[in-house]
């Protein structure tokens, strides 16, 4: 047992949890149950470790909604999180509530040219939806970790 | 290749992290026995709980902009999306999802989070023995 920690702990730590550039990632359970029912469980290595931590520290106040986990939930995800959370400047957090989508990486990656044939999904009037925060629109399998270009689909359903 | 790598990790993180939450298994009737016995300390008065109360504070808004039907839609029988991301909601009436209302610390961290979101503050005993009463007349 102690061996297979290890060496999961090797993997874990060679992967940072991400498989560089194929856009799939690997979710653990208790994250994709606890930081994936009211949106996608976002990939935790599209963050840097500052913009995780502060996104831990107000989760009472989660862009809007109360998302409060319990203590030991709390534990497990912030060291998670720590663990696999980006080391590039470009997935900097930035400003007092920091969202993935809005670093550098991101932005440059859905940029208006990229998302040629992929257009956002609609949001009514006066509704809150948010159409960035809708990954499963475009990215198919996005609940299951992979953002890669093979799952991707208009979200009005066109090819 | 890349199906099994995430699952190996899945799986690895399991181990390093151990098990996720406990359950905590109840029922629909054991949660309302409960919340009845805490209503009635503050009212003794209190003979059942009414499914008709629990309907109006399932579909009426608390002073905020969202009620609980902003979400789970005015049909709790079926799934809704959440009111800002869109994800999926299963639905919440026992009948239509069992899996609803069977696990006391599930049941407990929802309430908490989204009386807090639609009433800003904690929801009474009362208040989730309606709902829940409601809940359960509502057909799949």
């Amino acid at each position: 047992m102690k061996t297979l920690q290890s060496l999961s702990l090797a993997t874990l730590l060679l992967a940072g949890g991400a498989w560089a550039g194929d856009h799939r990632y690997a979710l653990s359970p208790t994250y994709a149950a606890e930081c994936g029912s009211c949106h996608v469980a976002y990939p935790p290595a599209l963050l840097d470790a500052a913009g995780w931590k502060v996104t831990l520290q107000q989760l009472e106040r989660h862009f809007g909604s109360d998302a409060s986990l319990e203590p030991q939930a709390q534990r497990e995800i912030a060291s998670l999180l720590q663990a696999q959370a980006s080391t590039r400047s470009a997935h900097e957090g930035k400003g007092a509530a920091p969202r993935l989508t809005t670093t550098a990486w991101f932005q440059r990656k859905h940029r208006p040219e990229e998302l040629r044939g992929y257009p956002l999904p609609k949001v009514p009037a006066g509704a809150r939806a948010t159409p960035m925060a809708q990954c499963q629109q475009c990215h198919r399998r996005a609940e299951q970790g992979d953002f890669g270009e093979g799952s991707l689909q208009p979200a009005d359903g066109r090819r | 290749m890349y199906f099994l790598r995430p699952l190996a990790m899945g799986v690895a993180l399991a181990l390093l992290t151990g098990s996720t939450l406990a359950a905590s298994p109840t029922s629909p009737a054991e949660l309302q026995a409960a919340w009845l016995a805490e209503a009635r300390q503050s009212n003794p008065a209190l003979r059942a709980f009414s499914a008709e109360r629990g309907r109006s504070f399932f579909s009426t808004t608390h002073g905020s902009d969202w009620s609980c039907a902003s979400c789970h839609t005015s049909n709790p029988g079926q799934g809704g999306a959440h009111a800002v991301t869109r994800k999926l909601i299963e639905p919440l009436a026992p009948a239509a999802n069992p899996r609803r209302f069977s696990d006391a610390a599930k049941v407990e961290k929802w309430f908490g989070r989204n009386c807090k979101d639609v009433l800003g503050r904690a929801c009474t005993p009362e208040e989730k023995g309606d709902l829940l009463a409601y809940l359960l007349t509502v057909k799949p």
